[in-house]
């Protein structure tokens, strides 16, 4: 038990650093590419996902796993995506954006965290109902992830997959680059089109690795450069690594799950009787009672992370919202929290650990996610008009 | 200046010192307090000043958030050039002058 407990506050303290200096928010990863095709925190993301990916593939092989964060999929992981989505972009953060500025001293992040358990409250007193009028009729198969379902091994199903992320991507490149002209040249080397255009991307995608490490060469003084912000691409592998020991010893790495234990954990020291509800009582603490669990103290670990990377670079201070932006942390919040239940999943469980689990049910939540971003987007937008 | 790509390789907007960005501070065309807000609005609320000013007019933005920092520069980048100032104790000034 001492042993699970210093993994978890390993792995917390690890996850909230690295969440603080890559700015990890998913919010500006998908909002901001929208809005202005900043694509900074998006390949942070997508570093993250294709490297814990391969990791925990490699584990699951060897047989060092507790298990992939697989959920019965269906159209509940599109609708309950959607509300968070919605909610984390008019809220200004993700559920992990949310947790380490809550630790860099935004007091808007501590009432958006306030209510997002509210959501998770509101949820399971609804529960019951919702289980035969939402979950049932929009629940379509069983959980599962690819890597179980391939009788290829795992690290080969990972290579093939990060494979077909990486060809989405440089197409995308490609085609961006041929369009704003300074990859038509190349391109005019290469027949027929259709081939040229991830030729380009490959050759983009290789000259910013490469600048990528040049930057490391640069640092002359490390202690100056670990106060300055990191490249979200740094912060990417360092939460992989974290990932790859949490996955081995406890589970996926999951936000919204423990807090919404930590809101059943705290009614019930206020004498609510939290394990009578079916939801807190037999599914989120599975029938054990409701005490603090070790994801419980990994979750309160980043907050504490954050807060210690954020007085190292000078980024620490008790911030005050704006009046008018209290809708935001109270609605926001409560739509994440209700909306991470009703997928299940939030942005960390179904675009991080989801994707890289290879879960059916994360694929769907995940584009869920991203609709409700953009949508919420070009709503917030809608003076001054998005680049997407 | 192109319009923006996929690929762009964002550099962080080069960093002030304290006595250029005093400095600065005066000269400023318009101000904007923006502590106590939170993405995306810093982002609007630039780009809708730096629309109505006049080419060489310095909009300057107050801010406690960090991401601002970064993301409010690369909201204009076509209309501004940007500098920003840290304290040190979590407040910072965006200078951006307009193109």
């Amino acid at each position: 038990m001492t042993s699970t407990l210093l993994v978890a506050a390993v792995v917390g303290l690890g996850l909230g650093v690295f969440l603080q200096k890559g700015r990890f928010c998913f919010v500006h990863a998908f909002r901001d590419l929208f809005a202005f095709k900043d694509t900074r925190v998006t390949k942070g993301v997508l570093v993250a996902v294709v490297s814990t990916m391969l990791g925990w593939s490699v584990l699951y092989q060897l047989g060092y796993y507790q298990g992939f964060w697989t959920p019965d999929w269906g159209l509940t992981g599109l609708v309950g995506g959607f509300v968070f989505g919605v909610g984390m972009t008019y809220a200004g953060g993700c559920a992990s954006g949310t947790l380490y500025r809550a630790g860099q001293g935004y007091l808007h992040f501590w009432l958006t965290l306030l209510f997002m358990g509210v959501g998770y409250a509101a949820f399971s007193v609804a529960f019951p109902t919702l289980q035969s009028t939402y979950f049932a009729p929009l629940t379509f198969g069983e959980g599962v992830t690819l890597f179980e379902a391939s009788s290829l091994p795992a690290p080969l199903v990972a290579l093939l997959a990060s494979a077909l992320i990486g060809l989405a991507y440089v197409t995308v490149v490609g085609r961006e680059a041929g369009e704003t002209g300074t990859g038509r040249e190349q391109a005019a080397e290469f027949r027929p089109v259709v081939l040229a255009t991830p030729v380009v991307g490959t050759r983009r995608l290789l000259e910013g690795t490469r600048s990528y490490v040049r930057g490391f060469r640069e640092i002359d003084d490390p202690i100056a450069a670990s106060k300055r912000p990191w490249d979200p691409r740094t912060a990417a592998l360092g939460i992989t690594a974290v990932a790859v020991l949490w996955f081995s010893q406890v589970s996926i790495v999951g936000v919204t799950g423990p807090e919404a234990r930590w809101t059943g954990y705290l009614l019930q020291q206020v004498g609510v009787d939290a394990s009578s509800y079916e939801y807190w009582g037999s599914i989120l603490f599975a029938g054990e009672g409701v005490t603090v669990t070790v994801d419980m103290i990994m979750i309160a670990m980043v907050i504490v992370g954050a807060g210690i990377a954020a007085a190292w670079s000078g980024d620490f201070s008790v911030r005050t919202p704006k009046l008018q932006r209290l809708p935001n942390a109270v609605v926001g919040g409560f739509l994440m929290g209700a909306g991470s239940r009703l997928a299940p999943g939030c942005n960390i469980g179904n675009i991080y650990s989801g994707i890289a689990s290879l879960s059916v049910h994360s694929f769907i939540a995940a584009v869920g996610i991203v609709l409700g971003v953009y949508v919420m987007t070009h709503w917030l937008y809608r003076e001054v008009g998005c680049a997407i | 200046m192109s319009k923006p790509t996929w690929d762009d390789v964002v550099d962080l907007p080069d960093e002030l010192d304290d006595e250029t960005a005093e400095q600065l501070y005066e000269e400023a065309d318009e101000l904007q307090d923006m502590t106590g807000e939170v993405c995306p609005y810093p982002q609007l609320e630039a780009k809708k000043a730096i629309q109505g000013l006049e080419s060489g007019d310095l909009l300057v933005q107050e801010t406690d958030h960090v991401p601002s920092t970064e993301n409010v520069p690369k909201a204009v980048e076509d209309l501004a050039d940007a500098k920003v100032w840290k304290s040190g104790s979590g407040l910072y000034r965006i200078f951006l002058s307009k193109k």
